[in-house]
């Protein structure tokens, strides 16, 4: 079949790089798969769980970076409790034992810990790139031996972990020799900073493309920074509480001028309002901002600030913006393709900073929209037909009503109807959030319409099990499915057991499925590992004359080929 | 927690604004009953809106900072001679006066600070981060606030 050697289809195969297409090719043929396989250098694995290491390793003998997830999504929101899982130890050890060379490594809501981290630095010579978002369980040890260890190292980037700050000398674990840093990030870093060990650092690393900061890096350090690394491209700002024009100020706005490859700005942890004001100079270039940490900055400043951002493609912002600031950005920003709007009032009552006004003048004025995620108090139907006309493209569209059960706060009906006309409309729709009132109508029309659909958010939705059965029958491309607080059980879950075997995962919380369900859901497909969380007290729940009927807290199922776990905590329950 | 209500029509509720204000109370019980329960902080939940941790520290900071006060500030009430004691949110109190008001009602006696030793009056002490007992009222109240550590109500001859 093969009409060329070996070599010159692996090198047709290094253009074919999405794990999607490559997954594609190893099916082909045998020999197709074998030369697949030896020359994959990007291994994505979106749940830990499905496979282990040593199976990892015998189908990819030579990959170069890998990214592993562990908790479900739903772990962001307090959902998942401590110690559940996602421990990424066992994967290092194993790598390390092999002769990987491993390069990249890529996690996300897994537990880390500083022996993880120290094993992970001595294991890998050319060890080049770490990121980690949304993991915990080290301290700035654990980043100490990195730094130390990792001569080669380019990028160290923690986005949003739980980091145990020693307010250690980390930084300075760097050697005087070390130039290559292209990207730091440790903007969530909690405590001081060694800024002279930080000054130097970057003053050593010609390559350095992004520098993200915590609020312990306070202005003047930031001007010095500034001043060393023009080149720069994406910055996190630490903070900035300052008197206006004092020599600080003056100093950073003079760095800033000089830095005319910045394309990208986020941070502003802590933030005196008038702060922006010294990057107007760089707006005109911008095409990612990041303010949805500057709580304390008024709508008035962000406005002016967005005002100049002509070249904005992505938006993350308060709703202090307002529906006003919206109507800015859907004036100035003609090239924007993702915004995200988050809450201020996490209350609800009262504050209606951002309403279905704002989102309508966005999906008017910014026809390269392609993602939302959009906090809100009040939402109407007619709103949501008007923006599935003007934005037929969405690709991600995430919408919560901080309310639940919010009904259209003009008709009072449900917003079936709304959610109906963003999946008819979109197409290309492959990750969506509903919110408000909704009956299970919304749920025919997304699994009649939502085609493409991969990943679906619900909460507080619908009124019966066919809700459930509608999206699970229609939407064929289902890969993430979670629940929480719907009135779905047993009989949607068990309606069809193989589908799950086309799917990642699905999360039901304070659903209606009973533990009865859930065992005979087990049963039916031991490829499924099937896991009841009860924080409350797992062993009242077998007790329990009534065990079947006895409805279960948290759901969590997911496909696997290496069957239960064992390192799962006592309030988990695997089946 | 001691809640002995034997002194007066004044209950706790009146001095202790940990409870949602009227508006916040008719929000909550327009809320289906499936919403999720609040954890052990008061009003909000840990688990709603759908946003990360981090955000939501921050925003629980700021509006914290905006309310005008950075901590609940709890400290224990005796009686003299009255061996359960009350606990007390500072933080609520916008000065002495409003404290002594409340201290009145809610141990049912007249309480001052300081300045005529009444036989009629109960006088206001306070023990201090060194741990002397001093009289209420001597130094401004934002400095009281971060120097005091319990409180006791004494009878007029004692000072």
């Amino acid at each position: 079949m093969n009409y060329f050697p070996d070599e010159v289809i692996e090198h047709v195969f290094d253009f074919v790089t999405s794990h999607k297409d490559r997954h594609s090719i190893s099916l082909v043929c045998k020999s197709w798969f074998k030369i697949e396989r030896y020359s994959r250098q990007n291994v994505f694995i979106g749940n830990c769980y499905a496979i282990n290491p040593e199976r990892l390793l015998r189908r990819f003998p030579c990959f170069k970076s890998l990214t592993l997830k562990g908790k479900p999504h739903f772990a962001d929101f307090n959902l998942v409790p401590h110690g559940w899982g996602g421990f990424v130890q066992p994967w290092i050890e194993a790598l390390a034992r092999s002769r990987v060379g491993l390069e990249e490594l890529r996690l996300k809501r897994m537990v880390v810990t500083d022996e993880s981290l120290e094993l992970l630095s001595r294991s890998f010579v050319n060890f080049k790139s770490l990121v980690l978002v949304s993991c915990e369980g080290f301290s700035t040890d654990g980043l100490a031996s990195i730094a130390s260890n990792c001569r080669h190292l380019q990028d160290l980037d923690l986005q949003e972990n739980e980091i145990d700050d020693h307010r250690g000398q980390w930084l300075s674990c760097f050697p005087e020799t070390y130039t290559s840093l292209v990207t730091l990030n440790f903007a969530c870093l909690e405590g001081e900073t060694n800024l002279v060990a930080l000054e130097r650092l970057v003053a050593r690393s010609p390559n350095l493309r992004s520098l993200k900061l915590n609020r312990a890096v306070p202005l003047d350090a930031l001007a010095r920074l500034m001043a060393c690394a023009p080149q720069i491209v994406d910055l996190g700002v630490g903070s900035y509480e300052d008197e206006q024009d004092s020599e600080s100020c003056l100093k950073l706005q003079a760095a800033i001028r000089k830095c005319t490859s910045l394309r990208s700005l986020s941070g502003f942890l802590e933030a005196a309002p008038h702060c922006l004001s010294a990057f107007h100079p760089v707006c005109h270039n911008l095409t990612s901002l990041n303010l949805s940490y500057a709580a304390e900055i008024h709508g008035s400043h962000l406005i002016k600030l967005i005002e100049h951002c002509k070249k904005l493609q992505r938006l993350w912002i308060l709703d202090s913006i307002g529906d006003k600031g919206l109507e800015v950005v859907a004036s100035t920003c003609k090239e924007l393709q993702e915004l995200r709007v988050f809450p201020t009032d996490l209350q609800g009552g009262g504050n209606t900073a951002v309403t279905e006004d704002g989102l309508v003048a966005i999906s008017a004025g910014c026809p390269k929209l392609h993602s939302i995620l959009y906090f809100c108090q009040q939402m109407t139907n007619a709103a949501l037909i008007t923006v599935a006309k003007n934005c037929p493209n969405f690709i991600r569209f995430r919408l919560c009503i901080l309310e639940p059960h919010k009904p259209d706060h003009v008709t009072s009906q449900p917003l079936d109807e709304g959610f109906g006309a963003i999946v008819q409309a979109c197409k290309n729709l492959k990750r969506l959030s509903v919110s408000g009132l909704l009956t299970d109508q919304v749920f025919l029309y997304i699994g009649m319409y939502a085609t493409e659909l991969e990943m679906l958010s619900i909460a507080f939705a619908g009124d019966t099990d066919k809700g459930m059965l509608y999206v699970l029958n229609g939407c064929k491309k289902m890969r993430k499915l979670e629940i929480r607080d719907s009135p779905f059980g047993d009989a949607a879950l068990l309606a069809d057991v193989n589908k799950y075997e086309t799917m990642r995962s699905l999360w039901m919380s304070s659903c209606e499925v009973t533990l009865g369900g859930c065992k005979r859901l087990a049963r039916k497909a031991p490829w499924l590992n099937v896991e009841i969380i009860n924080e409350n007290d797992n062993n009242r729940m077998e007790e329990n004359g009534y065990e079947g009927r006895q409805k279960v807290d948290k759901l969590y199922l997911y496909r696997t080929v290496v069957g239960t776990r064992v390192d799962a905590p006592p309030f988990v329950w695997i089946l | 927690m001691e809640n002995s209500n034997s002194y007066s029509p004044y209950s706790s509720s009146s001095v202790d604004s940990t409870k949602p204000s009227p508006s916040e109370s008719s929000v909550n019980l327009s809320l289906s009953l499936t919403f999720p329960s609040t954890s052990s902080q008061r009003e909000t939940s840990q688990d709603w809106p759908p946003i990360k941790p981090r955000l939501r520290d921050t925003l629980k900071s700021l509006r914290l900072r905006q309310r005008g006060y950075n901590t609940a500030l709890f400290v224990k009430v005796y009686m003299e001679g009255v061996p359960i004691g009350r606990k007390l949110d500072l933080s609520t109190f916008s000065g002495y006066k409003s404290l002594l008001e409340n201290l009145s009602h809610m141990f049912d006696t007249s309480v001052i600070s300081g300045g005529t030793r009444d036989r009629k009056h109960h006088v206001l002490t306070y023990q201090d981060k060194d741990g002397d007992w001093m009289m209420v009222g001597d130094i401004p109240w934002d400095m009281f606030l971060e120097t005091v550590r319990r409180l006791k109500i004494t009878r007029p001859e004692r000072c």
